[in-house]
């Protein structure tokens, strides 16, 4: 135990007597948030859109009138088929199509119930998911209104063909805490080992009687606490001011990213592993890590629009699980009995991970 | 005429003086031996000489050229060479050679050919299409040379060049120093190989920044009363 | 009994590189052993492999009785390692390093002060800074207190002096000498020739194989040439002419002298040389008889296939 503690002690001092790459660490993750929040939540208006009428009744121009009084929107045409959408979407750049059912004021009064279809050009996911946003508080509006004069209980539901998930813009907040994670403990942690293979003092560990799991416990616990601190900054950022909900309990939520934040290191140490320098372990962690962990985990690009082998090759990478996993916490409120299935497969990888890094260590040919 | 002439040449580092008022002549053609204790200044010096580095004060002249104001003209005649960096590894003999070669402005037409020549002198024109990695140390050692004088420089740095290279060898690269000495290039070496000190022309001894001792091996050796250089060396820093 | 035996190991890299070829040699315990040769000879290969850091493909290796190969964690508590290049915590002071590798040890600085002593005395002084801001000699200090803070049985140092000035190199081995006074086995490499008479036994190494093994003196003894020294005004012009020589003899500069070693008769061989001196105009100075160094013998034995 004595071994253990002094190894940690060791490992802090590197990361404390680094006070730029400490600096580097810490500012990090508030200022990708700050970036992210900021870039993402900008305003959009007059947008361009279709409207497919199915209905022309007093409702559905009412409603019309509504959505091009918001000044979101403007509504460039009026297909008469679903087919011209589609041209629409090509043709006119519109970003979004309202499709209102036939007997849409017929429904609305004898059914309480009608569905609007919309459906968004998701080649820009953040775009899309902000006017999606934009249709439904109109049509909020539009239902209250509709509710107070005729005094009926209903409601609009709208449907979102390519993004049926219904991403939100707090999507990023759990996105930038997946890259912050992965890039302080799987890259920190990676480029640490390598630098005592690298200067030698690995040698140095390796010949005296210390155990190889005090050496890897030492290179992840440090790092995990780094990344822990910026973990919670991004939480106080989104949710003092994005005003992120986290509807699930914190204590899961933190759970949660202790066991990813577990994850990453082994994957860093795996990287070390099979590195000689420390800059064979940025590179591989930058290219067989952090890329994948940005356009396979369903951050930025919605996993299900991508061809099969990158769906499969997905479920290799942590990231991808720990997204499912804290979007439910934070987003659904899920609790331990939702998300056991994510974090046993992250805590499977972990140990993977590291009991892979464990016979690659003292390598002795 | 002088090839090398430092004048009150100094550099501090801060507080710390790395090399202090240094003043030294080196005749064309001559083998100037550079000794001294770990860390007494050499590298610097060496570094101020080759226009790498500007001193805080005095100035020298490498070839006639000033190192305050010419060291692009500097660089073109002087060769280097050290012990630490020498040639691309991953490189064959003659892509290092025409690397260098080329850097140093040599035309393309004579080019081949001057590595040829020199290869063949070496003994080693078969191995022009070898890695580098591949070749032993020893033969590393006699080629970075003969690349550091391709481009025939008026003066070469040599930084421990020898630095664990078996004895044989040792011997065979100092007749590759003798040959391009008798030729008129002057040569400036550091060693800490005390035998090595004996087959310069003249040899200064560095510590704490300054020129403590300077002249011809037998000299020095009258002038502490002892029989070798080692003995001097040692000798000397004890004093 | 033997501190190591080292029985036929080979390794080589890659399939290609043969760094260590068949290798058999043992170390007596409590002696100073010297592994000499130039760099890449082999001797890092060795010492990675005899410190239990690499497999050889093929050999055994018993230290102190337990195999080397399969008992390596054993073998890793009594062992102290120096490494060529310097391989502590450049940014933990002198005393962080060396607290951080006596844990490791599971021992303590104040247990093996005894060993330790006369080199911490010179380190001590600086013992808040970091290790990376010491001088080159102050760090080879340190990184020794690190290599013996468990009180080692066998101490490996690959190439300790390398690089170093006379003096200080003078003063590493003053500092091995107090070390073995506590019965430790120290076996060492160097590339300087000079230092190898200053170990108890040398094993000479060349491009991965062993040369020769004995005492310095058995070396010497064991020279087959007679060796002459002489001074020449121009050695290496005279290096040129020796091609043209006729006789079966090396010549080779050393220091300020020329050594001759005469392989033929030598009551012919002598004047003929003086005859070839002064049919060439070379100018020299008395010839004497001289009795060889170590460096003479590691060149006859390379120059004239000696080994064994």
């Amino acid at each position: 135990m004595k071994e253990l503690r002094m190894i940690l002690k060791k490992e802090f001092i590197h990361i404390i007597r680094d006070k730029i790459t400490l600096a580097l660490v810490l500012a990090m993750p508030i200022a990708l948030v700050l970036l992210f929040g900021f870039t993402i939540s900008t305003d959009i208006r007059n947008a361009k859109i279709s409207v497919l009428d199915q209905a022309k009744d007093s409702q559905s121009k009412l409603l019309v009138d509504k959505i091009t009084a918001s000044g979101y929107f403007q509504v460039v045409a009026y297909p008469e088929n679903e087919v011209e959408i589609d041209n629409d979407f090509k043709n006119k750049g519109i970003k979004l199509a309202i499709i209102i059912p036939p007997h849409f004021e017929d429904k609305l009064s004898k059914e309480h119930t009608a569905n609007l279809q919309v459906i968004n050009d998701v080649s820009d996911l953040n775009v899309a998911s902000i006017l999606n946003n934009y249709v439904r508080a109109v049509v909020q509006g539009y239902t209250e209104e509709y509710n107070q004069d005729s005094q009926a209980g209903f409601d609009i539901t709208t449907k979102m063909l390519y993004n049926p998930e219904s991403s939100s813009v707090y999507m990023f907040v759990p996105g930038i805490i997946t890259l912050i994670m992965v890039l302080v403990t799987a890259l920190m942690s990676s480029i640490t080992l390598a630098r005592e293979k690298e200067t030698g003092t690995m040698r140095m560990l390796l010949i005296t009687p210390v155990k190889k799991i005090h050496i890897i416990i030492g290179k992840v616990i440090p790092y995990m606490a780094i990344s822990f601190i910026g973990t919670i900054a991004i939480l106080i950022i989104s949710v003092t001011v994005f005003k992120m909900p986290i509807n699930g309990s914190l204590l899961m939520l933190l759970i949660l990213c202790i066991i990813f934040m577990l994850t990453s290191a082994s994957f860093g140490l795996l990287i070390s592993s099979i590195s000689q320098t420390q800059v064979d372990a940025m590179m591989i962690t930058m290219m067989g890590l952090f890329l994948p962990t940005v356009l396979l985990s369903g951050f930025l690009f919605p996993l299900n629009s991508m061809p099969m082998v990158f769906q499969v090759l997905a479920n290799v990478f942590p990231a991808k699980w720990f997204i499912l996993a804290i979007k439910d916490v934070m987003i659904k409120g899920s609790g331990i009995f939702d998300i056991w299935m994510y974090l046993l497969i992250l805590l499977v990888m972990a140990v993977v991970f590291i009991i892979f890094s464990l016979t690659r260590l003292d390598k002795r040919n | 005429m002088y090839s090398i002439e430092a004048n009150q040449l100094t550099k501090q580092f801060g507080e710390f003086t790395a090399v202090d008022h240094i003043c030294f002549q080196v005749r064309e053609g001559e083998i100037f031996g550079f000794l001294g204790a770990n860390g007494a200044g050499k590298t610097t010096a060496i570094k101020m000489m080759s226009g790498l580095l500007l001193p805080t004060s005095g100035t020298a002249t490498i070839a006639g050229y000033d190192i305050l104001t010419q060291s692009k003209l500097i660089k073109k005649s002087i060769g280097y060479m050290s012990q630490k960096f020498s040639l691309y590894g991953d490189l064959t003999v003659f892509e290092n050679m025409q690397l260098f070669g080329t850097i140093y402005g040599i035309p393309r037409r004579e080019l081949k050919d001057r590595i040829m020549a020199s290869l063949r002198e070496l003994d080693m024109d078969k191995q022009a299409n070898t890695l580098v990695d591949s070749i032993p140390l020893g033969w590393k050692q006699k080629l970075a040379f003969a690349t550091a004088i391709l481009h025939r420089p008026k003066i070469v740095f040599l930084d421990e060049p020898t630095s664990g290279v078996d004895p044989i060898v040792r011997r065979e690269f100092w007749k590759l120093i003798y040959q391009a000495a008798s030729k008129g290039v002057t040569i400036l070496v550091t060693t800490h190989y005390m035998d090595e000190a004996e087959y310069c022309n003249r040899i200064s001894i560095m510590a704490e920044g300054q020129i403590k001792l300077i002249g011809t091996p037998e000299e020095l050796k009258q002038q502490m009363g002892v029989d070798t250089i080692n003995d001097v060396f040692v000798k000397f820093v004890k004093r | 009994m033997s501190a190591i035996c080292i029985e036929n190991v080979s390794k080589s890299y890659g399939g290609k590189v043969k760094a260590v070829r068949d290798v058999t040699f043992s170390v007596e315990e409590g002696e100073v052993f010297g592994l000499v040769g130039p760099d890449g000879a082999g001797k890092s290969t060795l010492f990675n492999i005899l410190t239990t850091l690499l497999l050889p493909d093929s050999g055994n290796i018993k230290m102190l009785g337990m195999d080397v190969i399969d008992d390596y964690k054993a073998v890793r508590q009594i062992i102290g390692y120096l490494p060529g290049t310097f391989s502590l915590y450049p940014d933990l002071s002198v005393q962080e390093n060396l607290d951080f590798f006596a844990v490791m040890y599971k021992s303590s600085i104040a247990e093996n002060m005894s060993i330790i002593e006369p080199i911490w005395k010179q380190i001590s002084p600086f013992k808040d800074r970091k290790a990376g801001k010491l001088s080159g000699g102050m760090k080879q200090k340190l990184a020794l207190c690190c290599a013996l803070i468990h009180c080692p049985k066998v101490l490996f140092l690959d190439e300790p002096t390398t690089g170093v000035d006379p003096v200080s190199r003078k003063e590493f081995w003053d500092i091995l000498k107090s070390i073995r006074k506590h019965g430790i086995t120290v076996v060492v490499s160097t590339p300087y020739m000079d230092e190898a008479t200053r170990c108890d036994r040398i094993a000479m190494i060349q491009e991965g194989k062993i040369i020769g093994i004995n005492t310095p003196a058995t070396f010497i003894e064991n020279f087959k040439g007679k060796l002459y020294t002489f001074k020449s005004e121009d050695i290496f012009s005279l290096l040129n002419a020796m091609e043209s020589c006729p006789l079966d003899c090396n010549y080779y500069p050393y220091g300020e002298h020329c050594h001759i070693a005469f392989y033929d008769d030598i009551a012919t061989a002598l004047p003929q040389f003086e005859k070839f001196l002064s049919d060439n105009n070379l100018q020299h100075d008395e010839i004497r008889a001289i009795a060889p160094s170590v460096e003479d013998c590691f060149i006859e034995i390379v120059q004239r296939d000696f080994s064994h």
